[in-house]
Order: structure tokens, then C-alpha cells, then sequence
């Protein structure tokens, strides 16, 4: 018999085995089921129902023992050990993790260039599949005959692209020579004038894009272009709400911002703190410290009335943080930890426990937000020294903070080539935009006198570092030149840059490492099906009563669209994005298709990584580890989901 | 909807009475639904066009595909390129094993998940609650997180390069989602049934059976061609697990085409053997598009 029937066979004898097994299993857990409920002293009418109930929910209940709990706590164990199939299995703690987090090593550093990537297909890949997909439910949802049809076929390259073979098709119509989306775009471009200029524009803007991309996920420095992003983000968020009046919607905009800043920053130090290698209470403490003051600020404006067990999370941070440094710190350091938990705890702790008037509360608040502020600045290593501070009255002054060139390394005097992180001026951004949250509607002016205060700072802020950014990138140039050595800072954007693209340039897409992610996008926004539907429900849900009453006030097709579909629709889109963020963690079939030699790094995503250590490298420790990571991201990422939902618009 | 109305109402009309021909047709004209039927054509060849490539490609010779050219059909169909395919034993291996694992795994999941959702939705027992809360609390927890230690548990098993790591989970009522969607089906259930079966002295096995899996057929359906979908185009599982060319299954046989360092690459061959893992997928959709649109509406999941 050949070897593929035996396998059929002998499968079929399992399966047969396993039904077999669930009958039985079935039989006892019901029987066990019965007997608790006897010990319980249930009726006997009870004890029936328990026996049947259980009966027949037992194949899923035997199923998830055997096959998600076991293995889920199994790989909770494998996760802190070297395990290697065939090898024996030592404990390792947090090794696996701290390398994966760190980016430490060669896995590391793939692990990190993996969720780059990932990182891509969100940022990028979700908006466009976002908007295509709302662009064919509000197409196809139009009384038109034959609709049906065209949804048929909208929706038809979903089932497809779950497989390889559109995959393939895809591949084949984009190869960068002679396939037949280049051909096509070939002979555009030579037939009209125009349609030559906008190619070769494309061209250019994805290369320069995604070259500029591949820079920073090699971790190339970018030195003060670092502090434009937060100063740019809290501007245009300021921007936002401080003209007209000071409204609960904007300081709800306000506080939205500010908490997933914050939330964003209390997790990456508390990432840090658990896997810094040695122990490092300040991370912990600093974390912990900015939660309970996070948490204050939701207590402040309403949020939380109840009590709520995850805000003792802080304080579990901050007072691992101390016993640490009870344990092994000197006695200078200890008073100052002291002092940082007593800050961070105090407001949570008062505001819980006594009935303290409101303004008191206040003041508490603020004095409690002043010592916290204080003791971060000290407590988080890098963040604040190394004359990074001079660096805002500099900027606030429109003056460079980066030293005249007049010798060759006068990159190291001005901004180290590797600066650390801008986290402070995120810090920055969220402390004001959450005290902005809780100016209430009793002082308009003076919450929109700080907005637009602020607003001129950080934009003053994001120009002077922008101006300066580029002079930094000019730099590396200037020495390059002056050393006659290659310019390696950004190498592919410098080359990708220095010329407009030739008439004769083609997009060599699956096979060129500027072009393999746009590729994969394009697939996904092809087979972004599901998220129509999900919106095609949601828009048939608008009442067309709201639609006529706008019409009566005159208010013109985009009005409409802005201001009656984007609200209704809020709850889909929200899902949307969400799915659509766990899925580009998760995209494994469209990259283990399409990916080559020399594109493999530049596609893997998070998911794609997972299977080559653990499935190819045979690695499972830290498979394992990757595995709870990805699993905690995506928590996250559903809890976010739950919390963020009442900001989108529900009806009652 | 509205042009429809009139003709039919111009058509009641006495035979003498009705304008001419094409004043009709020019009347029956809507500029806006020409204008929207224009742009849903445009993007239905979007959505179109990989598919008729794969298809025209199937049906040319070597010479034709190496080449850079833009017709979609050759002018002579190379019919041979699947009576070659068909010939072969390995596409025909990995195509009954494939039709035998999903046979298997629809059989088993879909039975597996009607008996669990029957439970959670028409039976009441102590501590439904929390199995089902705990149920429904395994749709956070992300396929990633036991990926590894399953496959350790296989490996233990001794079921690396076998079948059953792709088809024995799924007998364990495997995705809480396709449990929630037949529950909420099996709710909408009159009650009334349930109560004049048992009177008659039916237990619950066989309400199950006579009563309940007959009008569940919509959601039953529903999930089966969803599993069905999922199974056909499954890849990274028996990648994962299979490990074997005799068991390989059509997605890798594909994939594994692709693989080919051949130059020049013989597209006609991989696409021929794309459509002929695309049809039945295909087949499956268009005859019950109808449960794939309520199934994703209702859990919002592609299966």
C-alpha cells in the first residue's frame, strides 16, 4: 500500500479512536459533573440537567484542557528556558525574553526588523485596506439591480487570497520584468505625457518612503529630527482643539491622546524594567509612579467611580520597585524612592479612601503630578542628562542645538550619533494634553490660554528640530565628503533620492526590498472583503431619516459623509482598524508565498518569525517567548478595543 | 428600482399609446446609476483580473509566459498544460489528500460544534455561565500563544508527519467563534419544541438529533462552508506538520511549485495547477454566498 493511503488509514483509525475517546469522556465528565452536583445537593431533576449539560459541552471542554490550556501553560515554561527539540531543556528566566526586547543579538535585532515590518503593515497597510474597503461598501450600497453581483465579486478574492494560488497569480502578474502590471504601466506611461510624470512620481515617493523606513528599522539615528515627532504630534493635536471654544468633545480628544501616550510609555518602561538585566528599580518605580499618576488624572475626570483592582498595578510596580531597592541600594538612594512611592501612591490612596472635598483633591493632585514629574526626571536613567534639557530653551529660541561644524566630529559635541530617546518630550506632550483634559467648562479661557501656549512651544519646538534634522543629515554628508569614505547614514534613502527616476524605471516589486511591503499591501487591499461587509452592515444600519433632515439644512454630499456616515459607522470602522492591527502581527501566508532570498527580512512579519525559529530553527524556548509577546500585544490591543469603544459613537 | 416600475407600467400600456422605442430606453437612462455602474465595472476588474490572468496563463506555452505581453488569452489553448498536470502523480496525491482532510475535519468540527453550541443555547444546567464565559474567553487568547507547545505535544504524540495534528483537534469543537454563531442560531429556536419532544420522552441526545439539527441547517451550513474555505486554503498547519511529500496537501503542493528554481519559471504549469485548487473553493462560494455574507456579518470573523 502506498504511503499516502497508510497515512489516510491510519488517520482514520485515530479519528475513529478520538470519537470513540470523546464518548467516553464525555460519559465521565457528565458522571463527574453529576456526582459534584449530588455533593452540592442539587435536586435530582438538577443533577439530570448538570449530567446532560455537561454531556454534550465536554468535547469542547476536554478539547481546551488538552489542547490550549496544557499547551498554553506549557509554553508559558518553555518561554524561560533554552528548550531546543531533541536537546536537553535548562532554565533560563528572562534570557529569551530580555533578547527579543532588547533587540539584542542577531534574533533580536531579526525580531525587531519583524515588527518594523509589522509595524508597516499596520501604519500603512490597515489605513489603505480601511479605506478601500469602505470605498466598496459605499458603493455597493446603492438600490441598484445586479448589486448582488458586484458584492459577489468584490468579496470573492477573500476566499481566494487565503490560499496560494491568487497569491501566485499576484506574483506573476507583478514580476519586474515582463510582468504584466509593469508592462501595462510601461506603455501608459509612454502613451500619455502626463500619466509618465505621475508613474515616475510614484516611483520616486514609494523608494524615498520606504527606503527612509528601512533606515530607521535599521536603526540608523535620526538625532533631533527624534524630538519633531512628539513636539509635530502634540502641536497638531493642540492645534486641533484650541481654536473656538473649549468644548467637552476636545477635552475628551485631548485626554485620548494623552492617555495612549501615556499608556504607551508606562508599558515600554515596564517592558524594560521586567527584562533589564540587572534589576532596575527605577524603571519599575518610574513606571509605576507615572500609572498612578495616570491613574489619578482618570479618577479626576470621572472615570473610574468604583474602585477598580487594576490601579493597584501601579503600586504593585512602584513597591516591587522599593523592596528592590530596600534590598540592595544605598541609603541616598533609598529616601528617594521612598519619597517617589509615597508620591504615586498618595493621591490614589486618598482619593480611595476619604471623601475629600474637590479642591483639595485638586491641589493634591497637582502637587502630587509636580513630585512625580520631579522624581521621573531623576529616576529615568538617560532621559534628561547629557545637556538634553538646554536642548528645549534652545529650540524654544529658534536657535540650532547642534554645534557649529568647525572640526569633522563635531557630531559628537552637538547630538551624540546615538541620542537617547525622545520619551520625556512624549512625557511632555501627554503631561499637558491630560491637564488640558481636566480643565473643565468653569475655566474656558485659561485651559485655552495654556493650549495655545503650548501650542506655540511645541510648534516652535517641532520647527527648530525639523530645521536642525536636517541639518544633521547634511552633516554625515559634509563628512563623507570631507573623508572621501561612502555616506552609510541612510544609504538607501541618499541613493533612492539622489535622482529623479529614469523613463525607463520599473517597480521590480516582490523582488526589490523598497518594493516588497508596498507589494504586499496592494494584495491585502485586493482582498480587504471582509471589512466591506462589516461596513456594508454598518452603513445599511444609517437611518435614511438623518440623510433627508441634513438634505433639509442643505448640507452637501461630503458634509454628510463627514458628519452623519463617518459617526454612525464609528463602531465598524473601530473594529476594523482592530482586526486589521492583529491581522498585519499575524500575516504569514502572503509573505511565506511571496517572499525571496533577498526580500525575506524586509517582509517577515512578528508571525513569520515565529514559525522560522520555532518550526524551522526547531528553537521552542524562545518561540515560546515570541509567541507571549505577540499573545500580549494582542491583549492589548482587544483591551483597547473594549476601552475605546464608548468613544465611538453607539446607538442607544 | 424606479426604472423598472415605469417599463413595466409603460408595457401595461395599449400598444398604441406607448412612445417609441427609443425615447423608452433613453427615459429608462439614470445618468447616476450609469455613472455608478461605470465605476463598480472598473473596480469589479480589479477584483477580477488576477483571477482571468491565472486562468489565460494556464493556456500558454513556455515561450508565451517567459515573455512581456499583455494578452490575456493565447491564441492557441494549451489544453495540454492540465491533461499533463492531471497525469501526474503527485498533484493527484496531494489532491485526494486534501479532499480527505477537509472531508475529515469538516465531519468532525461541524458535528462537535453543533452538539457544544445545542448545550450552551437550549439546555440549562448549573454552570453554563462560566463555560461559556470561559468559552468565549479563548477568542482573546491569540492562536500564537499555543502554536509551539501544540506542536511539542504532536511531536511527543509521535504525530509529526502524520494526518491527525490537522484533523484530530478539530473533533474537539475547535473555534469558539463558529460555537457563538450556531448558538445564537439555536436560540431563535421556538421553545415550545423542546418542551412537546421531551414530553413525548425524548432525551436531550435525541431532541438534539430530530428536532434541533434539522432547523439549525442555515447555521450549520453557514459554518461548514466557512471550515470548508478554511481547510482547503490552510497552509501554514500542514506546513507546519506534514513534513512529507506523500502527505503533502494542495496548498503546499502549490506553494511548492512556486519554490521551483527553474529559469525560465513554468508559470503555465503553477497556474494551471492554481486553478485547479481554486475551483472547488470557487464552486463552494458562489453556490452559498449567501451564508458567507450573514456569517461574517454576524461574528464579524472570515472563518
Amino acid at each position: 500500500m502506498d504511503v499516502s493511503a497508510q497515512a489516510r488509514l491510519e488517520n482514520l483509525l485515530w479519528a475513529i479512536g478520538t470519537a470513540a475517546f470523546i464518548v467516553i469522556g464525555s460519559v465521565l465528565v457528565g458522571q463527574a459533573a453529576k456526582m459534584i452536583a449530588r455533593w452540592r445537593g442539587l435536586s435530582t431533576s438538577d443533577q439530570r440537567k448538570v449530567f446532560w449539560g455537561f454531556l454534550f459541552a465536554a468535547p469542547w471542554i476536554i478539547g481546551f484542557v488538552i489542547f490550549v490550556l496544557g499547551p498554553a501553560l506549557a509554553s508559558l515554561y518553555y518561554s524561560f528556558t533554552d528548550y531546543k527539540l531533541g536537546k536537553e531543556m535548562n532554565w533560563t528566566g528572562l534570557e529569551n525574553y530580555r533578547e527579543l526586547l532588547l533587540g539584542a543579538g542577531a534574533q533580536g535585532r531579526r525580531f525587531s526588523q519583524a515588527m518594523f515590518n509589522s509595524f508597516y503593515y499596520m501604519a500603512v497597510g490597515v489605513p489603505l485596506q480601511i479605506i478601500t474597503s469602505l470605498g466598496m461598501a459605499m458603493l455597493l450600497n446603492n438600490q441598484l439591480r445586479g448589486i448582488r453581483l458586484f458584492r459577489l465579486i468584490f468579496y470573492l478574492p477573500v476566499i481566494l487570497a487565503g490560499g496560494p494560488a491568487a497569491l501566485l497569480a499576484w506574483r506573476y502578474m507583478l514580476a519586474g520584468n515582463g510582468g504584466f502590471i509593469n508592462v501595462t504601466l510601461q506603455n501608459l506611461a509612454d502613451s500619455f505625457f502626463l500619466f509618465d510624470w505621475l508613474y515616475r512620481g510614484f516611483i520616486f515617493t514609494v523608494e524615498a518612503f520606504n527606503s527612509f523606513y528601512a533606515g530607521i528599522a535599521g536603526g540608523d539615528p535620526i538625532g533631533p529630527f527624534k524630538y519633531a515627532v512628539p513636539a509635530l504630534i502634540g502641536a497638531l493635536v493642540l492645534l486641533s482643539i484650541a481654536r473656538g471654544e473649549w468644548t467637552p468633545a476636545k477635552r475628551a480628544r485631548a485626554w485620548l491622546v494623552a492617555e495612549l501616550i501615556g499608556a504607551t510609555i508606562i508599558v515600554l518602561l515596564a517592558a524594560r524594567a521586567l527584562v533589564a538585566d540587572p534589576l532596575d528599580p527605577g524603571l519599575l518605580l518610574g513606571s509605576g509612579a507615572l500609572a498612578a499618576a495616570g491613574a489619578f488624572i482618570a479618577h479626576m475626570r470621572g472615570e473610574t467611580r468604583r474602585f477598580h483592582l487594576w490601579t493597584l498595578i501601579p503600586l504593585a510596580l512602584a513597591a516591587v520597585g522599593i523592596v528592590i531597592l530596600m534590598t540592595f541600594g544605598s541609603d541616598a538612594e533609598r529616601s528617594l524612592y521612598v519619597l517617589a512611592l509615597l508620591a504615586a501612591a498618595a493621591p490614589l490612596v486618598l482619593v480611595y479612601i476619604t471623601r475629600t472635598p474637590m479642591k483639595k483633591r485638586r491641589l493634591l493632585g497637582a502637587g502630587a503630578a509636580l513630585l512625580t514629574g520631579i522624581i521621573i526626571v531623576r529616576l529615568i536613567p538617560g532621559q534628561l542628562d547629557g545637556g538634553r534639557l538646554a536642548v528645549l530653551p534652545q529650540y524654544l529660541t529658534l536657535q540650532s542645538a547642534i554645534a557649529q561644524p568647525d572640526n569633522l566630529d563635531y557630531l559628537n559635541e552637538g547630538f551624540a550619533a546615538t541620542t537617547p530617546a525622545a520619551l520625556w518630550l512624549y512625557g511632555l506632550v501627554a503631561l499637558v494634553l491630560g491637564g488640558l483634559s481636566l480643565a473643565d467648562n468653569r475655566y474656558p479661557r485659561t485651559a485655552r490660554t495654556i493650549a495655545l501656549v503650548s501650542l506655540a512651544a511645541f510648534g516652535l519646538i517641532a520647527v527648530s528640530a525639523a530645521i536642525d534634522g536636517v541639518r544633521y543629515f547634511q552633516a554625515y554628508n559634509q563628512i563623507a565628503a570631507a573623508t572621501g569614505e561612502q555616506n552609510y547614514h541612510f544609504a538607501q534613502f541618499n541613493a533612492a533620492t539622489a535622482q529623479w527616476p529614469d523613463k525607463n524605471r520599473v517597480p521590480l516589486w516582490m523582488t526589490n526590498e523598497l518594493w516588497s511591503k508596498p507589494s504586499l499591501i496592494l494584495i491585502t487591499m485586493w482582498s480587504s472583503g471582509a471589512g466591506m461587509l462589516i461596513f456594508l452592515a454598518a452603513l445599511k444600519g444609517v437611518p435614511r431619516a438623518f440623510y433627508e433632515a441634513a438634505e433639509v439644512d442643505g448640507a452637501n454630499r461630503w458634509q454628510k459623509f463627514w458628519k452623519i456616515t463617518l459617526p454612525m459607522i464609528s463602531p465598524a470602522m473601530f473594529y476594523n482598524v482592530v482586526i486589521g492591527v492583529i491581522a498585519a502581527l499575524q500575516t504569514f501566508d502572503t509573505i511565506y508565498i511571496l517572499r525571496t532570498p533577498q526580500t525575506e527580512d524586509d517582509l517577515a512579519s512578528a508571525a513569520f518569525f515565529l514559525f522560522n525559529r520555532t518550526f524551522r530553527q526547531l528553537e521552542i524556548g524562545q518561540g515560546a517567548a515570541v509567541s507571549w509577546i505577540l499573545a500580549g500585544i494582542i491583549v492589548l490591543l482587544t483591551v483597547l478595543q473594549f476601552r475605546y469603544n464608548k468613544w465611538v459613537y453607539y446607538e442607544a | 428600482m424606479a426604472t423598472v416600475t415605469t417599463n413595466a407600467q409603460l408595457s401595461a400600456l395599449p400598444r398604441t399609446a406607448q412612445p417609441n422605442l427609443f425615447l423608452r430606453i433613453v427615459r429608462a437612462i439614470d445618468p447616476r446609476a450609469l455613472i455608478l455602474y461605470a465605476i463598480l465595472l472598473a473596480a469589479s476588474l480589479f477584483f477580477l483580473f488576477p483571477m482571468a490572468w491565472m486562468a489565460g496563463t494556464s493556456l500558454k506555452t513556455i515561450e508565451e509566459v517567459g515573455q512581456p505581453q499583455l494578452n490575456l488569452l493565447p491564441a492557441n489553448p494549451q489544453w495540454d498544460n492540465y491533461a499533463k498536470l492531471l497525469r501526474e502523480e503527485t498533484f493527484y496525491r496531494a489532491y485526494t489528500n486534501s479532499v480527505f482532510v477537509v472531508t475529515l475535519v469538516l465531519v468532525g468540527t461541524v458535528t462537535s460544534i453543533a452538539l457544544v453550541a445545542y448545550t450552551f443555547s437550549r439546555l440549562e444546567w448549573k454552570g453554563r455561565g462560566i463555560v461559556f464565559a470561559l468559552m468565549m474567553g479563548t477568542l482573546m487568547l491569540p492562536a500564537q500563544a499555543t502554536l509551539v507547545p501544540q506542536y511539542v505535544l504532536f511531536h511527543n504524540l509521535g504525530w509529526i508527519r502524520t494526518f491527525n495534528p490537522i484533523t484530530i483537534p478539530g473533533f474537539f469543537a475547535g473555534g469558539a467563534a463558529l460555537v457563538f454563531l450556531v448558538r445564537q442560531f439555536m436560540l431563535s429556536i421556538p421553545r415550545e419544541l423542546d418542551e412537546a419532544a421531551m414530553i413525548d420522552g425524548a432525551n436531550p441526545l435525541q431532541i438534539w438529533w430530530y428536532v434541533i439539527m434539522p432547523l439549525s441547517r442555515p447555521a450549520i451550513a453557514t459554518i461548514t462552508v466557512f471550515l470548508f474555505v478554511g481547510q482547503w486554503n490552510n497552509l501554514i498547519n500542514p506546513l507546519i506538520y506534514l513534513q512529507r511529500a506523500e502527505l503533502f496537501t494542495m496548498p503546499i503542493y502549490v506553494a511548492q511549485k512556486n519554490n521551483l528554481q527553474e529559469s525560465p519559471i513554468p508559470w503555465q504549469d503553477i497556474m494551471a495547477a492554481s486553478v485547479l485548487f481554486v475551483i472547488p473553493v470557487l464552486v463552494v462560494f458562489i453556490l452559498t454566498q449567501r451564508y458567507f455574507v450573514e456569517g461574517i456579518t454576524m461574528t464579524g470573523t472570515k472563518g
